[in-house]
Formats: structure tokens, sequence, C-alpha cells
């Protein structure tokens, strides 16, 4: 795994080859490739992944079998519904904004919006309510739960073992002859993982590689820094903790709570990374709000008290929410539609075959 | 091991001996690794468990509280299996997770449904005597976090695993009882829940310290069990000197009211239970 800054244009890309063919040394022993597509590379200014990378480094044939089960219904009872119905790349894999809820077999309603799952490689806990904690077993999840796939993973193996083109699949990928379980799930995570979202004009800003800010970015970013950032905080814009942000004051689904049993965690849920934000609509675990103008209005003077409330809204005199004004408003939206990264909703790399 | 091999091994360790003046046990170190069977015995109170189909409500078994119950199914993990000599020696069974089923080694899942499972043969361990045996029940953190795993420790090939709150059932047990609260449950696709049952699965591996003045976010229920030895054992290559443990089920249920306690299937629920698994496992007698 090595550190450095993503390819950012044709014209970059080559300019770095030629360059690195006339000086001949790296950083690193080995030459870099640059046709190398299935390395996985951190970007300059993320942190460190969180995925145990040592057990199931990425290759081209993981990464292509992990892509052709994200597509294909198989995972699923009937055959009628894959991890893209509710990932979409156009979305950054998050849920098409006409399923403000997932939408399973028989199209069961799930109780969630479907978060976009890129950058997961650097997320320590999964899902709104953090109850999984590591990657791979996300999609177990997906398989068994009766309102998405509503299949066994006993199931799905048997079925991936009739397929010839599975059988094959994982032989080149993993040298099995039977198809189990976890290889499964590595390759889905190897798929995952390369979902790695860092070229908006936000990271060519930060990184210095000549994109410039407008007045009303610049302004949106400030606000943002001020009032967003304690709990969207650093580059992934989350610190991954689990808050009540006001939106009920009774909770049918509990959040964190499922996980932890606490009464203090009842309607916590995951700081969402805001990355792709403008993409990814709805919004909040429930899909409350449809726009990010409905978000800030919530921030604004939407909330609502229930006793878990997260102490970082609840003013002195005991009102709640954050200050924005409608000027503060526009400018952080302006500053989000930065963190959108149009060359990863377009990357082919995550076209189905 | 082919005698040509064990000449060479014996020369060398000879040799060693000799070049060696301060090898604490000259005996040992010429004698080649040996095995230990660790036999789990599983009981209810000082019976043998009789396995009932979940539903029967023939009952074998009466506790204090004059509840009558049955078992219709159990499963335990132990990993991290290590031993220990009077003279320091120390046996770690080597630990390892991987998503080749070939390649998980340290992990034992005892399953009711699995003749023999109950057995676990411990290998490669150094000659010497030893008299005393450590191990975890469940699946402890460093297991959990390496991710997709095979063997006994995958889901679709018989692991007890949580999916919503990821993590190993680290001890599970399930049968009927007269007065259990339980009421049928129909979840679709022919899975159900029967009336008269109950379930007592011990899970939570997470083991997070709280904040100042916070609860504690998870609760870990990995429960580390020593044992020392009625007698101390011989392990070398040619001995196969056994270990027998009861499980005695009795211990886990004992204060239990089936009535308002049947259905244990969160961490922190099934704390109580897995404090008692110290009582659970107690050791009955080692042989050569």
């Amino acid at each position: 795994m090595k550190k450095r800054s993503l390819w950012t244009s044709p014209v970059l890309y080559w300019a770095c080859f030629l360059l690195l063919i006339c000086t001949s040394c790296s950083d690193d022993d080995e030459p870099i490739d640059p046709i190398d597509r299935y390395e996985f590379v951190v970007p300059e200014n993320f942190p460190q992944p969180r995925y145990t990378f040592d057990n199931n480094p990425v290759t081209e044939e993981g990464f292509e079998l992990g892509k052709e089960l994200f597509y294909d219904p198989i995972l699923s009872r009937d055959g009628s519904v894959s991890c893209n119905n509710c990932h979409i790349q156009a979305t950054a894999f998050a849920d098409s904004p006409i399923h403000p809820l997932s939408v399973g077999v028989d199209n069961r309603l799930g109780i969630r919006n479907a978060p976009s799952l890129t950058n997961m490689a650097f997320f320590p806990e999964f899902f709104w309510d953090g109850g999984v904690t590591h990657l791979d077993f996300v999609p177990i999840n997906a398989i068994e739960a009766p309102f998405e796939f509503d299949e066994t993973v006993e199931n799905v193996v048997a079925k991936l073992n009739a397929k010839e083109k599975y059988k094959r699949m994982f032989r080149d990928a993993f040298g099995i002859e039977e198809i189990t379980l976890p290889f499964a799930l590595h390759a889905l995570s190897q798929f995952t993982n390369m979902m790695v979202s860092a070229n908006s004009k936000y990271d060519q800003y930060v990184r210095n590689e000549g994109a410039s800010f407008s007045v009303l970015e610049l302004e949106g970013m400030e606000i943002f820094q001020e009032k967003c950032a304690s709990c969207h905080a650093g580059e992934l814009f989350t610190d991954f903790s689990y808050r009540n942000n006001g939106l009920d004051s009774t909770f049918a689904d509990t959040g964190r709570n499922q996980i932890t049993a606490l009464e203090s965690d009842i309607g916590k849920f995951r700081v969402p990374s805001l990355r792709n934000v403008a993409l990814t609509a709805p919004y909040m675990h429930n899909a409350r709000f449809s726009t990010l103008k409905e978000v800030l209005d919530h921030y604004d003077d939407g909330m609502v008290h229930y006793e878990t409330i997260d102490e970082i809204f609840v003013a002195q005199d005991g009102r709640l929410g954050i200050d924005l004004d409608e000027n503060d408003k526009e400018a952080i939206i302006t500053f989000l539609n930065t963190l959108t990264d149009t060359e990863f909703v377009r990357d082919t790399l995550f076209f189905r075959n | 091991m082919k005698p040509f091999h064990k000449i060479l091994f014996a020369f060398f360790a000879i040799s060693f001996v000799s070049f060696s003046a301060c090898n604490k046990d000259d005996e040992d170190s010429t004698k080649n690794p040996g095995v230990l069977s660790v036999f789990f015995d599983n009981k209810l109170g000082d019976q043998s468990i009789s396995i009932k189909d979940y539903g029967d409500k023939t009952f074998d078994y009466m506790d204090t509280d004059g509840q009558e119950y049955n078992i219709s199914l159990f499963a335990y993990y132990i990993s991290a299996i290590e031993l220990e000599g009077p003279d320091g020696i120390k046996h770690l069974d080597p630990l390892n997770v991987s998503a080749n089923a070939d390649e998980v080694t340290g992990y034992y899942h005892v399953i009711s449904t699995t003749p023999n499972s109950n057995v676990i043969n411990l290998k490669d361990i150094e000659a010497g005597t030893y008299d005393k045996i450590r191990f975890t029940v469940g699946v402890d953190e460093s297991g959990v976090q390496e991710g997709a795993a095979g063997g006994v420790l995958d889901p679709a090939n018989g692991a007890w695993f949580w999916n919503w709150n990821a993590g190993y059932i680290g001890f599970g047990v399930e049968g009927n009882a007269s007065n259990s609260g339980q009421e049928y449950v129909d979840w679709g696709n022919g899975n159900e829940t029967l009336e008269g049952t109950y379930a007592i699965h011990v899970g939570g591996w997470k083991d997070v310290e709280p904040e100042p003045g916070e609860d504690p976010k998870f609760v870990n229920n990995i429960k580390i069990i020593e044992l020392d030895f009625d007698s101390n054992i011989r392990i070398e290559d040619g001995l196969n000197p056994e270990a027998h443990i009861n499980v005695n089920f009795e211990e886990l249920l004992k204060g239990i009211d089936f009535s308002t306690t049947y259905a244990i299937h969160r961490p922190d629920l099934g704390k109580p239970f897995a404090e008692k698994l110290v009582n659970v496992f107690e050791l009955d007698h080692v042989h050569q």
C-alpha cells in the first residue's frame, strides 16, 4: 500500500509517467505501474485505512469477482435483488432518491436509507448503528435480512458452486476449487475497498492541485468548519460517533441502542460522511429530508427534544440547534457541492462487465 | 516421523545438549513433541446430556426450583488453548484466522450436532511435564477483527454468528422447559420458534473502556478459564495423555426462571450467564 495522490487528469497522468521514466527513481523499490488500476492507494489527504489488507489484498481477479457478485441478484432468495439495487454508482453507491428506504425481495420495505459505500476502507464501523465492525461481515446482513435479500448464506454458497462462471472466477482469484463464504466476502470487500472517492474539487483544492474556490465556497468552508466540523470532522467528514440530532421525540428505530442496549443511546445514529453528499439525497437514517436546504433548516430551527439529544445542539438558554442564517446555508451548500467527485461516479472501473 | 529422521533429530538433540551446558531439563530435550487429547464432557448435573428434539416436552431433568427442562442443542467455542508446567514450560496452541478453512487453527466449535467435536487433539506440544490448562470460551476481538474466516468460523458452515451485532456466539444452549414463557412465533420461510422452548445465546466480544462518567458501550462476554490438573501429566512422543473437563450446563442454568428468561440474544442479557462460565467448566481428571 503506497501513499500518494491520485492521478487527476490524463495530462497530469502522462506527465507524471514521463517524469517517472526520465528520473527512474521513486520513493519505493518497486517501479510504480501507472496502469495498475487494481492497487489500493491511500489518497495523500486521507487517514490510514482500517481494513485488514494483510489477509485480503486487492487483486484484479478478486476485484472483478467482487464486482460480479455485487451486480448479481443471485445473492437474493428469488434472484430479484442485487447489492446494486440500493447502491448505485451514479449516486456514489448510495440508493436512488426514488427509494428513500431500501427495497428488498417481494418489494419489502426496509427501515433505513442505504448510505453511500464510498471510502468504506477507512471506516471503523458500519451501518447507521455501527453494529458491524469489519467490512467483510457487512454483506451477510444484506443477504440474510428478511427485508433485503431474505436468503441464507449457506444457500448463496450452494448457488455459486452450481455456476461454472463462479467456479472459474473463484479459482482465478483465490486458487480454490470449492467456493466458500469467506472468499465471497473477501471478493466483495475488494470491490468495495476500491471505492475510494478522493478527487472532488475540495480534494484538488486542499492538495494544491490547481483547483481554486470561489468566494462563496470559501465562505461556506469557513462556516462549515466553525459550525459543522466538530462532528463532520476530518477528510472523511465524520468523526464516526453516534449522536441524536433532534429528528424525533420518540424512536421506533432506536439506532445505536440496538447494539449497546443502553438507554443513553436511544435515537443515536452514526454521523454520516459528507463526501458526495450532493448526490446522496434523501438525508438522515430515515430519509427525512429531500434536500440539503431542508437539512440545514432542520439544524437551524427544526430540532426536537429527546433526552439523548447531543449536547452540542443545546444552547445555554435551552434553545436547540445551530444558528444559521439564509446566507450561511447557501454558502454551506455551495461548499458541500465541492465534495462531489464526478470522476468517481463515472469511473469505468466500477461499471458492470 | 520416519526412523531416519528420529535418528537425525536425536543426533542434533544430543549435540545440542552436549554443547549447551545450561539446559534445564536434559531428559525432555531428547524427547520429541507429543499430543494431548482434551475431552469436554457435557453434563447436566451428574448425568450426561441426552439431546431431545426441539419442541420435545419429555423432560429428564428437574432443578431445585422444580422447573423441568431438557436440552435440544448446544454449542460453544474453545480457543487460545495454553498448557503450563510446574517448571515454567508453556505451550500455546497456534491461533490463526484465515478465509482458507485449512489455515484456520486454534478455534474449536464444540457442537451437539457434530459427533466428537467435544474432543480436541492438541499436537506438537514440547515434551515435558504439565499441570495446568487455560483456554478462552468464545472468539475474542483478535478472531473477529480479522474479518471473514473459514472452517468453524464460517457462518455458511455452521458457525454461530450474530449478523447485526457482528461476532460469534461464544456459548449457546437451547431446549424445552415446562414453564417457559416462550410463545409460538412464525418468522416466515419455514423459520419458527416453538412454544415452551428456550434459547440462551452468550455473545459479545468488545471491550471498550468507557469515557469517565460514561456507560460502557459494549459488554465483553469472552471468558478465560484456567484449570489446574489433579496430577502432573507427561507429554512426549509415544504417550497419549488425556484431560477430561466437565462442562456442566446445570451451573449455567442454575437460578434461571424460564417463565421470564427464555430468549437471550444480546450481549448485555447474556452477561449474567457469561459470569457463570467459570463454574460451568471444571476439571474432572487427567490420565496418562
